[in-house]
């Protein structure tokens, strides 16, 4: 890491994630301590620094009980917020917040922390995020927030997936956190890094078949699995109900017909869900549906076996990749040079800007 | 005292009650818990029932009329919160929390708007205490904004203490490094002042504020009354129920074309309609006879929920409806005996009998039996269908039993009968049902053998023949001088759900022999 570096990073943050003309983004961690505190940090000082007109708007998303996930879930990062800044966060995490808080309101989403209450900073300060868990919560919390202050750039630090909006097209801007803990070796950073792009930006499902999967969805909104298949009339719907997806491949397998023509899967996708698929001849020439990509937890390898089979990958809801952001501190503390990772990851992965953001001025 | 209602859950269901409540739309946890606790108003309480009746009738009119204030009122109750937590905080002096107060203050908000919505509260009957004084205490600048922190405005002290960390924070904004380390340190140093003097204003606040508790609490539950009102009444007006007349206890009940509301929209739902019903229940024994299939069991429902509705303060679906206030509710159907207790289902039905009789002796009660006895010898059954009719005939208790026993007339024993099957329905004749299968072609097309081949009857033709023997039944009920011969109707049903020729002339050969032997 350079301080020229990481000046220009900071300097372009906005200009290069194209922030000023989004109305909300997400901070997604390849792994644990990717650094997506940090980045919120680095944005929050842009976004001050260049005096935008609008306020940030931060909530964070727990995605609890899934043993397989990228994100931690349960961080609740320390961010030290400017006058004016709106926050929507448990009440246990507000009371270990240091800025001067004005209550907006209550908003009746319940966590393991507590309430979330909507607030608006009237002093600088430290605060605690600690959102909702539930990803459709996360749909009152903007509703709420977008009442009390239409014009907005809404922030949340963790993916969020919206299965009631299936049909909505809407895409969902990211930041991608990375951190060296995936990888101490340039070159495999940057192969895993572009992989995990790869999955988050898995594309929409196409259009005909988002339209009868999103009238099935609502149909069985408890379901995990549902096949749409071929009939000799109309397309047919089956709902598969289970408690989770993992250990559960072979209930889902086994209601696959011939004419499936699309399978999706709620939750976690697993290589072991997926292993479990493939042993059923059936399980080919389909395409395999998830809430959005940060569900996609597949190895390369298992990739390459779905193509063989013909088995292509879609989304209800597409994500976009605006930035990767490389945090060279392995979580061991050890610092490694950024410039030979980002030099890598820049090889690999050329239609996204890749910065090392350095350390905030917290 | 309250009355109290003697009703298995299962039953309770079955009658609709729990039905009703769902139905019933509170937008306040207050409104909510009145409606759930379902209070029975009994003797004692009259006064307070005529209260509670007259103020549903009341909003129903405004309602009726989409008065203009109705959508203020719905909006700020349905803003209200559950209070009881903090209040009893407040009450044991423990120290509010910033969203206790914020809470309290919204509550106070919702108070003095409701306080203006003047035609619905005093239609409702409902009064609002002053706690303009606590209103102000949370909004020490008179913003009247709904947002809440612990103002500068409460001290002197805080103010200068948040004017210094405003002047650090600035000065943090434009540092780095080891500057802004040592400006957070000083920072976090005047953020532990500004905690303490928070801490004594939010003690001394929640001290103030616990002075007006009774008012608050008083007001809290004057929107849990009004919720609760205001939903009975748009209950009422959406079923259009009528306003009970309240008698005294020697009068009858008389219920005059009154309907189920759940078995009426479930009718509905099916493109058919509910007869309404009219009775009189007065005190001693009312006998309710009728063919099978004529709705006595609706009747005997739509009775009790009806009577039992008007006394939860409820408006029941009926044209007219006058009633006494019982001190007691029973309900008996035949049913599974209690193996736990080791009672058989005739067993538990003596129970049940025991209880209420001794129950009827010292307090006023409405007693309905469908069918009691049904799995019993019918020489005894009847004997005890007629003792207990007899019995009751002299009691201050209203007792209404529906039975196909014959019962003997006496004083103080009233009979109606269903009407039933419409004679001239009768010579009508009925299009051909489907062609049905035959047992042995059925029996091919169905798995072989078990249970399952006798758990497939063919739906879709019973179903075709009930719907015609409903068309075919007059639901009303008529009072008789005594009892008819037991016009149950019995073989003639049979034969119209396609029992076999050869079996129904068997049927009537006996049942004719039966009737020259008595």
């Amino acid at each position: 890491m350079t301080d020229a570096l990481t000046r220009e990073a900071s300097i372009d943050l906005l200009d290069l994630a194209g922030l000023e003309e989004l109305e909300a983004l997400a901070l997604i961690g390849l792994s644990k301590n990717a650094g997506k505190t940090t980045i919120l940090n680095h944005i929050i000082t842009a976004w001050q620094e260049s005096g935008q007109t609008r306020p940030l708007a931060l909530t964070s998303i727990g995605r609890d009980g899934e043993a397989e996930d990228i994100v931690s879930g349960r961080a609740k990062p320390r961010i030290y917020i400017p006058t004016g800044t709106l926050i929507a966060s448990a009440e246990g995490a507000l009371q270990r917040s240091d800025a001067l808080l004005e209550i907006l309101e209550l908003t009746n989403v319940r966590t393991a922390f507590g309430e979330v209450i909507l607030c608006r900073a009237l002093s600088d300060g430290y605060v605690e995020l600690a959102g909702p868990s539930v990803s459709e919560e996360i749909e009152v919390i903007t509703r709420l927030i977008r009442k009390h202050e239409p014009e907005i750039l809404f922030i949340i630090d963790g993916a969020l997936s919206r299965r009631s909006q299936a049909s909505s097209g809407m895409v969902q801007q990211i930041i991608l956190a990375v951190c060296v803990g995936t990888s101490l070796l340039p070159d495999i950073l940057a192969e895993k890094t572009a992989h995990a792009v790869d999955l988050l930006q898995t594309p929409l499902v196409d259009e005909p078949k988002l339209q009868a999967l999103s009238a099935a969805i609502a149909e069985n909104p408890q379901a995990r699995g549902i096949l749409l298949s071929e009939g000799s009339e109309h397309t047919h719907c089956k709902a598969v109900q289970l408690p989770s997806l993992v250990g559960f491949g072979q209930e889902i397998s086994k209601e696959i017909e011939r004419g499936t023509f699309l399978l999706f899967l709620g939750g976690a996708v697993t290589d072991h869900v997926v292993t479990e698929l493939l042993k059923e001849p059936e399980f080919a020439n389909l395409t395999l549906v998830v809430e959005d990509g940060t569900r996609l937890f597949l190895k390369p390898e298992t990739m390459r076996r779905l193509k063989h089979r013909h088995i292509q990958l879609g989304t209800l809801n597409a994500l976009e990749v605006r930035m990767i952001c490389l945090n060279p501190t392995h979580p061991n503390g050890q610092i490694l040079e950024s410039k030979p990772l980002l030099d890598a990851l820049r090889q690999k992965i050329t239609s996204i800007p890749v910065v090392d953001l350095g350390p905030a001025n917290r | 005292m309250q009355s109290s209602v003697m009703i298995t859950s299962e039953l309770l269901q079955q009658v609709g009650l729990p039905a009703v409540l769902e139905a019933t739309h509170c937008r306040t946890p207050q409104g909510s818990r009145l409606k759930n606790a379902a209070r029975v108003y009994g003797v004692h309480n009259r006064r307070e029932l005529e209260q509670e009746l007259e103020a549903v009738g009341n909003l129903t009119t405004l309602i009726r009329q989409k008065h203009p204030q109705l959508v203020e009122t719905t909006t700020q109750l349905a803003r209200l919160r559950e209070l009881r937590g903090t209040f009893s905080r407040l009450e044991h002096g423990t120290v509010l929390d910033d969203t206790e107060f914020f809470e309290l203050k919204g509550a106070l908000a919702i108070f003095s708007r409701l306080t203006k919505v003047s035609a619905i509260i005093e239609a409702a009957g409902v009064s609002f205490k002053d706690t303009s004084k606590a209103a102000m205490m949370l909004d020490p600048a008179g913003k009247k904004n709904p947002a809440f922190h612990i103002y500068s405005d409460y001290s002197p002290t805080l103010d200068d203490i948040r004017a210094r960390k405003r002047v650090l924070e600035k000065q943090i904004s434009k540092s780095k490094g080891a500057e802004r380390k040592t400006l957070l340190t000083r920072r976090a140093m005047v953020i532990a002042e500004e905690d303490q003097e928070e801490d004594r204003i939010r003690r001394e606040l929640g001290s103030k504020l616990a002075e007006s508790l009774p008012q608050m609490q008083h007001n809290a539950e004057a929107c849990g009354l009004l919720d609760f009102r205001l939903a009975k009444a748009e209950l009422a007006v959406r079923w259009n129920g009528c306003r009970p007349a309240l008698v005294s206890e020697t009068q009858p009940a008389i219920l005059t074309n009154i309907t189920h509301p759940l078995i009426a929209s479930h009718l509905e739902k099916q493109g058919q309609e509910f007869t309404p019903i009219s009775i009189e229940i007065r005190r001693g024994s009312t006998v309710l006879s009728g063919a099978n299939m004529g709705g006595k069991s609706v009747a005997l429902k739509t009775v009790f929920l009806g009577l039992l509705m008007a006394q939860l303060g409820y408006f029941p679906v009926a044209e007219s409806l006058q009633t006494p206030i019982y001190d007691f509710f029973a309900f008996e159907t035949s049913q599974d005996g209690d193996l736990h207790r080791g009672l058989s289902s005739f067993g538990l039905e003596a129970v049940k009998i025991r209880d209420h009789y001794r129950r009827s002796k010292t307090r006023n009660g409405l007693i309905i039996m469908d069918e009691p006895c049904r799995g019993t010898n019918p020489g005894e059954a009847t004997a005890i269908v007629n003792a207990l009719s007899k019995s009751y005939s002299i009691s201050d208790s209203s007792f209404l039993i529906a039975t196909h026993y014959p019962i003997s007339p006496s004083e103080g024993i009233r009979f109606y009968q269903i009407r039933g099957i419409r004679p001239e329905t009768l010579a009508q004749q009925l299009p051909p049902l489907p062609e049905e299968p035959t047992v042995a072609e059925a029996d091919k097309s169905k798995p072989s053998g078990g249970l399952s081949a006798l758990a497939q009857p063919d739906l879709k033709q019973d179903l075709i023949r009930v719907r015609r023997i409903q068309k075919m039944m007059d639901y009303r009920l008529e009072e008789i001088d005594g009892p008819h011969a037991v016009p149950s109707g019995a073989i003639k049903i049979a034969e119209l759900l396609g029992v076999d020729d050869e079996l129904v002339r068997e049927m009537k050969t006996a049942w004719q022999e039966e009737q020259w032997q008595n």
